[in-house]
């Protein structure tokens, strides 16, 4: 390992860009939902945190300044993963790219499209969108499209189906 | 199926062979079945007490099983009797039926349940013969769909010589073989036809009718017949147009060729098993050495060392406890290195029309059938104990052969060890055409090579360009831009850049792919080798990854998404933008392949009609 210069190449474009693909990005409303699903899960410790520094020791504030630290580092994170969030209709497949840290581009031909899902909890329901799932018969395809409107949701799962119909090719 | 009404049968098994509501016939497995699962249950209530016993003997106390032999031998009795009767009554619940484009199934007493399988969506068919079953003759036919965990239609038992007829069957109505009318063509006559035609225009990958005809026998091979040893490239000969033992006649089915006859009531004439051809076995003395050599033997010989020479020294009480203790997972090495020699055991694999055959099992015995096309993915291995022998193991991908329920794939090995020649030809019996101009060169690079270099790898250093992302990027690009080419004239290697050794000193130089006119080949380990192959028309979905390690050094990892199963295919650490145009090249390639893919049904013409819904 003469190259001891780990240099980033800064490429003239990046990996995760192909040439060519317009993307869309997912409803900013998932920004939101995300968040209450976080101060939701977060409630519980900072409550008992709160609760045990006033009545047990002091020392529990850490667990307060923890949840704090947490519930901002989300604050931070959640709005660019979201925008990172993005997926490509082309002609013959589905792209889904995802992560900041650990990125992702997932390319799935609508031939080998299995089944789709299309799913939402209750606070993303509040929020009005929900989650497009993609099935192929591989079990490592992990490509999801999280915030969609519902009706892009639904729009989208019909053009899918319609177009994995066309295309379907046995396995 | 339509049966005319008033036509007497002979029974099979005493089972119902008159058409019920639904208008299928449905049959019946083999009585001896209810006796054969009932006894499962004895025995597994014969091994638990027994097992208590023995933890007692080694306790020092008097064995629980001689205490109460009274009470216990009355309870197995009842218990006997229980899972007697229930066996009997989930016999007579259990029916299979076969029309023109499925197989039905009803199981259940309390639970009834019916399945049905589309004959189209049948990935393999598997004879599977455990070992009380085999002392009856009998075996349970297993046909495998990609529906997931458990979705494995299962009849059985059935005495063997039915399990060949109904596989026959179902395997030449999958292949789009119709069965014959009042006055139609016999089967036979049919498929021994159309056998002609498969081993010339679809040869075990399904892959192009071009690529195809390339292994046929008849002089116009090309290149790929290299990777076949002599008596495999003479497979199509007996079966070859004009030279087929066909049945002059139609509609005489009581031919030689024609398999059992008799077995199965005169209106459903069996069909002829496919002629088959042997490929090559495993001699037991290799396949005892390979299990020697393994990484298993060796914690094995550890475990050993590490006990005798804490507990010989000082045999106290407590030291015996401990080699007690240890006794699990001894027997846990002991019974993996005895799975991993009973399931390679009496290895063979032959290749029909219907695809390749494998055979194997010590104890309990498997006959598997994989049509052509069904397989995803192959991987070579070859663990370091291997090396000096140059031996390998080839492992498939098959829908519908999912993971067993210990983890293994039992069903999944092609080859469970052979030279590098069996290694290559066992690729060759689901490719056997690679797209490549010197398949033999190609595979030697991918099986030992390293470096982009071609040639010998062991000059790895001196043929490493410095800036590999530039060179190999361009090297993609003109590869991308025509995917029939074959890979480069360097057999077309393309490894990760020299920046990826700080995330993978040992194995960057050999973590490479190569893209050929047919599959995608990827090669990694150092240590232990590794080479997955994965036809372009199976590409299931692509994936690029990057983690932040690998982002500050500009790399990328290439996944490709398979049905489940033994082989996992990834490039490692390729630079970024190759990683991304290889994605980009691939889904084309992929595309392409899959638009010129032959038919399900791999002996009938191009698909009338596209399809329908897989589940």
């Amino acid at each position: 390992m003469s190259d001891s210069t780990p240099a980033s190449p800064t490429p003239a474009r990046s990996p995760f860009d192909p040439p060519g693909v317009e993307w869309t990005s997912v409803s900013p409303r998932l920004v939101r939902a995300r968040f209450v699903v976080i101060g939701l899960v977060l409630l519980v410790p900072l409550v008992a945190g709160v609760v045990l520094a006033t009545l047990v020791t002091p020392w529990c504030w850490s667990i307060v300044v923890v949840v704090v630290a947490v519930a901002l580092w989300s604050g931070w994170l959640v709005p660019r993963q979201v925008r990172a969030t993005r997926y490509a209709e082309r002609d013959d497949d589905l792209l889904v790219r995802r992560g900041i840290m650990f990125r992702s581009l997932v390319v799935v031909p609508y031939g080998r499209l299995q089944y789709v899902d299309v799913e939402a909890g209750p606070v993303a329901t509040r929020f009005g969108i929900a989650n497009v799932q993609l099935h192929t018969a591989s079990p490592a395809t992990d490509a999801a499209i999280p915030g969609l409107g519902h009706d892009d949701a639904a729009l989208l799962r019909d053009r899918l189906a319609a177009r994995g119909e066309a295309r379907l090719a046995g396995l | 199926m339509s049966v005319p009404e008033g036509t007497e049968r002979a029974p099979v098994d005493g089972g119902a062979t008159r058409p019920s509501d639904d208008g299928l016939v449905w049959r019946r497995v083999h009585p001896v079945t209810a006796l054969v699962r009932g006894w499962t249950v004895i025995a597994a209530l014969g091994f638990i007490a027994v097992q208590q016993s023995f933890d007692d003997v080694v306790s020092g106390n008097v064995p629980v099983g001689l205490r109460y032999l009274g009470p216990l031998l009355i309870g197995i009795a009842v218990v006997a009797v229980v899972a007697g009767v229930y066996s009997w009554l989930a016999w007579r619940r259990t029916a299979y039926a076969v029309d023109d484009d499925s197989v039905h199934l009803r199981t259940g007493i309390l639970f009834r349940q019916q399945r049905r399988a589309r004959l189209d969506r049948l990935q393999a068919v598997d004879v599977v013969q455990p070992l009380l079953a085999r002392i009856f003759g009998l075996g349970e036919l297993k046909l495998e769909v990609a529906g997931g965990a458990d979705s494995a239609i299962k009849i059985g038992l059935l005495r063997m010589s039915d399990t060949e007829v109904l596989r026959n069957e179902l395997l030449a109505l999958a292949a789009g073989v119709k069965r014959s009318r009042a006055g139609g063509r016999a089967p036979t006559d049919l498929r021994q036809r159309d056998h002609g035609l498969a081993v010339d225009g679809a040869r075990p990958s399904d892959a192009a009718p071009d690529a195809a005809t390339n292994v046929a026998p008849d002089g116009t091979s090309g290149e790929p017949s290299d990777l076949a040893p002599d008596g495999v490239r003479e497979l199509g000969a007996p079966a070859g147009p004009g030279g087929a033992p066909a049945p002059a006649r139609a509609g005489d089915v009581a031919t030689p060729g024609s398999g059992h006859p008799g077995t199965l009531d005169a209106d459903d004439e069996p069909f002829a098993a496919a002629p088959e051809q042997h490929v090559l076995d495993v001699p037991v003395g290799r396949l005892v050495a390979s299990v020697v050599r393994s990484g298993a033997t060796v914690a094995m010989l550890v475990f050993v060392v590490a006990v005798v020479s804490f507990v010989v020294p000082s045999p106290g009480r407590q030291d015996i406890g401990i080699a007690v203790g240890l006794l699990p997972g001894f027997l846990g090495l002991g019974g993996y290195l005895f799975s991993q020699f009973s399931r390679g055991f009496g290895f063979r694999s032959a290749i029909s029309p219907d695809g390749i055959r494998l055979r194997h099992g010590l104890l309990e015995a498997r006959a598997q059938t994989i049509p052509p096309g069904r397989v995803q993915a192959v991987r070579l291995s070859q663990n370091l104990l291997w090396r000096d022998r140059d031996w390998w193991r080839v492992e498939v991908n098959v829908a519908g052969y999912g993971p067993t329920a210990d983890g293994g794939h039992s069903s999944s090995l092609l080859l469970p060890v052979g030279t590098r020649q069996d290694a290559i030809t066992s690729l060759w019996l689901v490719l056997p055409d690679l797209g490549v101009e010197d398949p033999l060169g190609f595979l030697d690079q991918a099986l030992v090579g390293t470096g982009p270099a071609t040639g010998s790898g062991a000059g790895a250093g001196a043929g490493t360009p410095t800036d590999l992302g530039s060179d190999a990027g361009s090297g993609i690009g003109s590869d991308a831009a025509d995917p029939d080419r074959s890979a480069g004239p360097a057999h077309g290697f393309v490894t990760s850049p020299r920046r990826a050794g700080w995330l993978d000193p040992w194995s960057w130089r050999r973590n490479g792919f190569a893209a050929t006119g047919r599959a995608l080949v990827l090669r990694s380990g150092r240590f232990r080798r590794v080479v997955d192959v994965v036809p372009h028309e199976r590409t299931q979905s692509l994936g690029l990854e990057q983690g932040p390690w690998q982002r500050r050094l500009g790399l990328a990892s290439m996944v490709v998404h398979s049905t489940p199963g033994p082989v996992s295919p990834r490039a490692h650490h390729l630079d970024a933008l190759v990683a991304a145009d290889l994605v980009d090249a691939q889904s084309v390639r992929a595309h392409d392949a899959r638009a010129a893919a032959g038919p399900e049904a791999w002996l009938s013409g191009p698909p009338a009609e596209p399809g329908t819904e897989a589940r």
